[in-house]
């Protein structure tokens, strides 16, 4: 394995972007790093700014105000970047699908690697869902 | 000969104790840091990296480089670029400044405390130029606080490094060491309240919590840091770990005695890592203990409270030095 490869799979940095959720996974993101499940043991650390970001977390159904944001923000994250939809909302449009004013899921706007079902997903299915797409970075 | 010792200090700056050294010193001081702050949160912090977690810090500084590097239409490209180059000189510079090995520094001449302090000022105008030249509001903003929170800290730590200097009879870090080493007395002895003023005034220079103001990432995404990506960032996280070497090691130097101590047989450079890894210690319980300021409370309460408290060790440390008759 060469340097490169070995040093993204042990730094992933994490984004969290919430579009248009209702919080409920946020606050399983926020469980995730608390001190029971800290993944900050694989080095993940959640940035605020896009710029520092490897991985995008999407919480959330992408409703039609967000959709062309979410585009943006995805745009500005520097590549290889990779996204992680939580949430059935994020997975497919969850309790909101059909209606009038959702886009059903987050990879109708972006492309996303793992998607973590779940209403919201337990901290252990996140870390899951962080393993696989750690083992898909290590794979390609 | 000549060219051996042209050699020799080619060396001497270039691996140890230079460059390559102080970068190693500066990553693991990263992750002694990272580890300890997690510890008194109750968490593990990275440890899967290497043994117990100790390449975590080399593996974001290569994630980095190895990244895209985006830079957005609107910044002044030729300030943006040269921010982050400029910004590692800085700590690197004063740093040779700073006895390592023994009582004598790389580099030493009379009045290289100022010129340090000079060059720490220069660290936080660069964040100013970092912010203002990515033309994004919330760098824009951080950058602002980065210079307004200098104006609050510079002059404290300033007034109380005077102290050693003033015990010592000479502005150079190097004379000061000699003076501790030679007398057997510590200078923190004379300065304790000294020494608490320069460790917060460090903690805002170093830009953490509490004093993490300029990059606050709950109000302003990550401050003047903000349109930084891949190469740059990982220039500036560099940076910022060097600055935590640079603030121990000239805490060191200045208050703890530098490279010295009771027992000969241990190496200068030891102590050095002793008495520097004490004070990220420090530096990481108090990160650990308090929540941040806000900047008009940050300014007012160093002018307030820090600059009286400084002004007033020096006129102790001078009437102590009259009743003793040094
Ligand atoms: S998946 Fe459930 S918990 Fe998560 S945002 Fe949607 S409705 Fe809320």
């Amino acid at each position: 394995m060469n340097l490169v490869k070995w040093s993204r799979i042990k730094s992933p940095w994490v984004f969290h972007f919430n579009a248009g959720g209702c919080n409920g996974c946020d606050i399983e993101i926020l469980a995730s790093l608390m001190p029971r499940y800290d993944i900050e043991r694989f080095g993940m650390i959640l940035r605020g700014s896009p710029r520092h970001a490897d991985v995008m977390l999407v919480t959330g159904t992408v409703t039609r105000q967000i959709y062309p944001r979410l585009r943006r923000i995805y745009d500005q994250i520097p590549d290889p970047k990779f996204t992680l939809a939580l949430g059935s909302c994020a997975c497919s449009g969850g309790v909101f699908q059909q209606c009038y004013n959702v886009h059903e899921g987050a990879d109708k706007a972006i492309p996303v690697d793992v998607y973590v079902p779940g209403c919201p997903p337990r901290p252990q299915a996140i870390i899951d869902g962080a393993v696989k797409l750690l083992q898909k970075i290590s794979k390609s | 000969m000549a060219w051996e010792v042209g050699l020799l200090a080619l060396l001497s700056t270039l691996i140890y104790p230079g460059i390559i050294f102080l970068v190693v010193i500066a990553l693991f001081y990263q992750w002694v840091d990272r580890r300890f702050y997690a510890k008194l949160q109750n968490r593990y912090g990275p440890i899967y990296t290497g043994p117990r977690g100790i390449l975590q810090p080399v593996a974001d500084l290569i994630k980095l480089l190895a990244k895209e590097d985006i830079e957005p239409s609107a910044v002044d490209k030729q300030i943006f670029r040269a921010v982050p180059v400029l910004i590692l000189t800085m700590p690197l510079t004063a740093l040779f400044m700073i006895p390592i090995t023994g009582t004598w520094a790389l580099a030493s001449f009379e009045g290289d405390l100022i010129f340090i302090i000079f060059l720490m000022t220069l660290i936080a105008i660069l964040a100013f130029l970092g912010g203002w030249s990515s033309t994004n509001i919330f760098s824009t903003l951080g950058g602002m606080r980065a210079a307004l929170q200098a104006l609050g800290y510079e002059v404290p730590m300033a007034v109380s490094f005077m102290g050693p200097a003033i015990l010592a009879g000479s502005l150079s870090v190097s004379k000061i060491v000699q003076w501790q080493a030679s007398h057997g007395l510590w200078a923190i002895l004379l300065n304790p309240l000294g020494f608490g003023i320069v460790i917060v005034a460090f903690l805002a220079e170093l830009e953490r919590i509490p004093f993490d103001i300029p990059e606050a990432e709950t109000e302003i995404v990550a401050g003047w840091q903000t349109e930084f990506s891949g190469r740059k960032l990982a220039l500036i996280r560099l940076a910022l770990d060097l600055e935590l070497v640079l603030a121990s090691g000239l805490v060191t130097a200045l208050f703890l005695g530098g490279p010295t101590g009771p027992i000969p047989i241990i190496p200068g450079i030891a102590w050095f890592m002793i008495k520097t890894l004490v004070l990220v210690l420090i530096f990481s319980n108090l990160r650990a203990l308090f929540a941040r300021f806000r900047i008009d409370q940050m300014v007012s309460g160093s002018w307030k409270y820090l600059v009286p408290l400084s002004i007033l060790q020096i006129v102790m440390l001078e009437l102590l030095l009259g009743w003793l008759s040094f």
